[in-house]
């Protein structure tokens, strides 16, 4: 008989048992509706006239590429997964998806996302979205994620580039538009994960990711958090005084700012007890309907003087 | 000792044998791997239809 027993020695192949639903799970659908969503505005309010085949090709091409980011994120940080609570029950953690499959899946769609963009509508797209699965990739996940407490405030220019690829898909050019929905999307990110990461301190903790409430105590992190939602409420306003955005979008943004601004106030003041809880809770569900609203409105703008040009004529 | 080869059909099958449920799941990777290759020719398809003889104008 060997020395060895032959159970240590089982090198038979791994069969997968990965379903369809896994695979789209590593798409990141919830991230990856948001994407289409801020992708469509970028791409209805860009000047001129795009064929509806080019729109859901490139609609279709950054979905896929954004799905792909979250695949690779997964792929990459499968070991920090599997310590929170809030990732744990992913593909890879739960032992669905193989690290290599996930890989081999993530870079596939990344490959032909970018190609397809690139050839059926334009390379200045596809080089943006190219870029974009880029930074969230290796600058974000592989670099500053694990690095330091200000991961998420540069990593956030890769959930912000959806509108400016989609805005160059439909133009072939870039424009101050897009740079404005760039910087509402970048200065949003902050409070939205800062918000979320202070009633998920323990999680990061235990999977040793350095955000700011780990590193820097909650304090200061209530104060950056209202700091960067001021900025955030500066910043999505500027656009309407300066003729970009119509007076519909400066009110909303307007009233919508106040009450951001109010939660981050709150966020700042109520620092302990289930007022605390309440407070982190409600500015991080109320920032996502910020976000939406914003965009919402600029959707609405288009569909509506589209549906008045069409009456007219 | 009888040392006839007996062709049993339920004999068991050599190499790796996939359960059913392996190869449920297997098969369906396979159609949605074909759904997204018919989708991408799909794609390339009705881009050509579009952009008609300017499909073949390329400006790098």
């Amino acid at each position: 008989m060997s020395v060895l027993d032959h159970h240590t020695l089982d090198i038979s192949p791994r069969i997968s048992e990965a379903g369809v639903a896994d695979y789209i799970a590593l798409l990141k659908p919830r991230v990856m509706s948001l994407v289409i969503f801020t992708a469509l505005v970028g791409l209805l309010i860009a000047p001129g006239h795009v064929h509806p085949v080019t729109a859901v090709t490139s609609l279709l091409c950054i979905a896929v590429g954004a799905g792909a980011s979250g695949a690779l994120n997964m792929w990459y940080d499968a070991d920090i997964d599997a310590l929170m609570s809030r990732t744990a029950n992913r593909p890879i953690p739960r032992g669905r998806v193989l690290p290599g499959e996930a890989l081999a899946f993530g870079l596939t769609l990344s490959f032909f996302s970018v190609m397809t963009l690139g050839i059926l509508v334009n390379w200045l797209a596809g080089g943006l979205l190219a870029f974009t699965i880029f930074f969230y990739v290796v600058i974000y996940t592989m670099w500053l994620k694990r690095w330091t407490a200000q991961n998420i405030v540069i990593g956030g220019a890769a959930g912000a580039l959806p509108p400016v690829v989609a805005w160059a898909a439909a133009t072939g050019s870039l424009a101050p538009e897009p740079i404005m929905l760039f910087l509402i999307i970048f200065l949003w990110t902050p409070p939205h994960f800062w918000a979320l990461a202070l009633f998920r301190t323990d999680d990061y903790a235990r999977a040793n990711v350095p955000m700011l409430p780990v590193t820097a105590g909650p304090d200061a992190t209530r104060l950056q958090i209202l700091l960067y939602t001021i900025l955030l409420v500066a910043v999505a306003l500027v656009p309407w005084p300066l003729g970009y955005f119509s007076a519909v979008y400066g009110v909303t943004s307007l009233i919508l700012g106040a009450g951001m601004l109010w939660l981050a106030i709150r966020v700042y003041r109520d620092r302990t007890g289930s007022a605390a809880l309440r407070a982190t809770r409600g500015l991080f569900k109320f920032s996502i309907l910020y976000l939406f609203a914003l965009f919402a409105v600029l959707l609405c703008e288009v569909v509506v003087s589209a549906a008045m040009r069409m009456i007219w004529s | 000792m009888n040392t006839s080869i007996v062709m049993d059909s339920k004999e068991p099958q050599e190499g790796i044998v996939l359960t059913p449920e392996q190869k449920k799941r297997q098969r369906e990777r396979s159609i949605a791997i074909a759904l997204a290759l018919g989708v991408l020719v799909i794609l390339f398809f009705a881009m050509t239809m579009v952009k008609g003889p300017a499909v073949l104008q390329r400006p790098i």
